[in-house]
């Protein structure tokens, strides 16, 4: 406890008079976007794919013949499609040779295409990055412009343990900055937009 | 060594130096394309500079809220004065869970307190794992940039390297095949890993939270599979509310990479079930440099990168010559203020362009903090014999102009005819990679006066 009040008496003895906190107003920001065309376009510059679908049949078909080869499947979406039962999964770690996963979002931002899921979405929170494909299904009403629009939705309901903002497949330039999709997450992200 | 020194070994390899200034000069590029694109950009900026502004004035009730939140969300915090302390309170974590092997996602924290050996030397296996930071653990090096640790590196070193320590085929530096083995590497890492230690780009005072910004997703495969999970974080991470990041988030990725947002921003606020969490807040000279009215502002960094990739001594002299964890113009003005004397060229390594400035999301005016320092080292360091009496002897020219004529009569003169080697010898620094100009035979003030005759005649 030493330290902590000395931290915080040098940190008080220090600091400036109080300066005002500033407000964020976000209709500075707001260019009217095309919700659904931004987020799409966006996505696809930072590696996702991008499928848009009227109904749950057209998403589980896509699944289909997208990843038909890979055995190690779940979703939490559809018990039927998933190859394995979480309940078994004693340590996350047991989760490694999964090849497809299918989640759902209620946050997407436009601006950036990134995506939100959090522990009501994620049974288990290693999920996502663990497996080789993620799929996440959005309907287009969930998309938000920007940043602010979704923290205030985030605000708006019950505060997550857990979550992340996804945005595109995992990916690193760090050897001569060539990009490289695949790091350690997944190796690669699609997007069923619904509506 | 001084910057200069260690700028002019990195300078051997001319064609590397060419290479690392284009990269970065691309990545400044990729930066301005991508903010372009922001409608109300400059606004973003300000409110990054006022909010950060508005934190440290009210810091320590902002960490005791975040602390009472963390606490309550079944976080354990602690506090570290300094590198020592941070270092033995991590490894008393370590101890006390038995661990031996850790996995460490990027944190310019535990770099500033050389967390890794301290904890190596008790037999405990430390892997970096993003993989520049990998790269530079493999050669033995520290990061030479906060965001491309490796940017120094070409990809045959990195194949060099990966042959020797990871068992690779020679590929001809192909940097897909790297990736993929990297990725094979270290996931057996993450797998076998006993504690998970991460950064902290942003601790929520509201919630108690913290968030972490990775490309690669190394920051959640180490801290969602290790039974423990330790975050290191600066005091100055903290910001007051939520809805702060949504400015924090936009400017960051797109000032670091141009890209619109990090492939992952990972909200961590309580332990999945049966884990555990541990946040340590570090000072490390950090309040000490918030009693500096003129330097405080550098705490406001969210250490995006962006004033190293426009830097043009950065790009040419590149982040090992800086000697300091945080490199370019952000490092040369946090540097100072842990060790004058240490770090006393670092603010002289800058033209004083104010780039840095111009990109800095949290508008730090770090080119004008570069000049303070200057008079700060200038008073108070022992300078260079030459560049001491080249000053005073400046000095008193330009106090007289009739005096500073007739110098400048000569000087010109000197320029038109004195031999190169003259001109160019050893006591003129500039004349090392350049050559001055040829004198002219006016002087500005007669080019002028010749003008303002010319006028008069002509009306």
């Amino acid at each position: 406890m030493a330290n902590r009040d000395t931290i915080l008496a040098s940190l008080k003895a220090n600091k400036p008079k109080l300066i005002d906190l500033p407000f964020i107003d976000a209709a500075v920001f707001d260019e009217q976007l095309d919700l659904a065309a931004e987020f799409t376009k966006i996505l696809e510059v930072v590696g996702g794919n991008v499928v848009a679908v009227s109904n749950d049949d057209e998403i589980a078909s896509h699944l289909q013949n997208s990843f038909s080869e890979l055995p190690i499947k779940y979703s939490t979406i559809d018990e039927s499609y998933g190859s394995i039962d979480l309940e078994t999964i004693a340590n996350p770690k047991d989760l490694e040779n999964l090849d497809v996963l299918v989640l759902e979002s209620t946050i997407a931002v436009a601006e950036n295409g990134a995506i939100w899921l959090a522990d009501k979405n994620l049974p288990i929170r290693v999920l996502p990055f663990i497996t080789k494909h993620l799929a996440i299904i959005i309907s287009k009403k969930d998309i938000v412009p920007y940043m602010h629009q979704a923290y205030t939705k985030l605000n708006n309901t019950e505060s997550d343990d857990y979550g992340v903002f996804i945005s595109g497949p995992s990916k690193t330039a760090d050897i001569e900055q060539s990009l490289v999709i695949g790091a350690h997450g997944a190796l690669s992200l699609t997007v069923y937009l619904k509506g | 060594m001084s910057h200069p020194n260690l700028a002019s070994i990195f300078n051997k390899d001319e064609k590397r130096v060419d290479w690392h200034d284009k990269a970065l000069w691309f990545v400044r590029h990729k930066r301005d394309r991508s903010v372009h694109n922001v409608k109300g950009w400059e606004s973003l900026r300000e409110l990054g500079h006022g909010i950060k502004a508005h934190t440290l004035s009210n810091i320590d009730n902002y960490l005791i809220q975040f602390e009472v939140n963390a606490l309550n969300n079944g976080v354990q915090v602690h506090w570290a004065a300094n590198a020592e302390e941070h270092n033995q309170i991590v490894h008393k974590i370590l101890k006390k869970n038995n661990a031996k092997k850790v996995v460490k996602s990027k944190s310019m924290l535990t770099e500033e307190c050389h967390l890794n050996p301290y904890l190596e030397a008790d037999g405990i296996e430390v892997i970096d794992t993003d993989l520049g930071e990998r790269i530079v653990q493999l050669a033995k090096e520290p990061p030479s940039h906060v965001v491309l640790p490796a940017i120094h590196k070409d990809r045959h070193q990195v194949d060099e390297l990966f042959q020797e320590h990871l068992g690779t085929e020679p590929c001809d530096g192909d940097p897909q095949y790297l990736t993929a083995e990297a990725r094979k590497h270290l996931r057996e890492k993450f797998i076998q890993a006993d504690v998970a230690i991460t950064g902290v780009n942003f601790a929520v005072a509201e919630t108690g939270g913290f968030v972490v910004c990775t490309n690669e997703g190394n920051a959640d495969m180490g801290a969602h599979l290790a039974p423990v999970h330790i975050a290191c974080m600066g005091v100055e991470k903290i910001i007051p509310k939520q809805e702060h990041l949504g400015v924090f988030l936009r400017l960051l990725a797109r000032s670091a990479t141009g890209q619109p947002i990090t492939t992952y921003s990972s909200h961590f606020k309580k332990p999945r079930k049966g884990a555990k969490m541990h946040i340590v807040i570090v000072d490390n000279g950090r309040s000490e440099q918030l009693s500096r009215p003129d330097f405080r502002a550098s705490l406001h960094c969210i250490r995006c990168g962006a004033c190293m990739n426009t830097c043009p001594i950065y790009r040419r002299s590149g982040g090992h010559s800086y000697d300091y964890t945080i490199p370019g113009p952000i490092g040369s003005i946090l540097s100072p203020g842990k060790d004058l004397k240490k770090y006393s060229t670092l603010p002289f390594a800058s033209t004083l362009c104010g780039s840095c400035s111009d990109v800095c999301p949290v508008k730090i005016d770090i080119h004008s903090q570069l000049y303070k320092w200057r008079q700060i080292i200038t008073k108070n360091t022992p300078q260079p014999f030459i560049k001491k009496k080249s000053m005073k002897v400046m000095g008193q020219i330009f106090a007289k102009p009739s005096q500073f004529e007739k110098i400048g009569k000569v000087a010109r003169w000197s320029l038109r005819n004195l031999p190169k080697s003259f001109i160019n010898s050893k006591p003129n620094a500039w004349g090392k990679a350049r050559d001055l100009p040829k004198g002219p035979k006016q002087s500005f003030d007669d080019w002028h006066k010749q003008r303002e005759d010319n006028k008069l005649k002509n009306k």
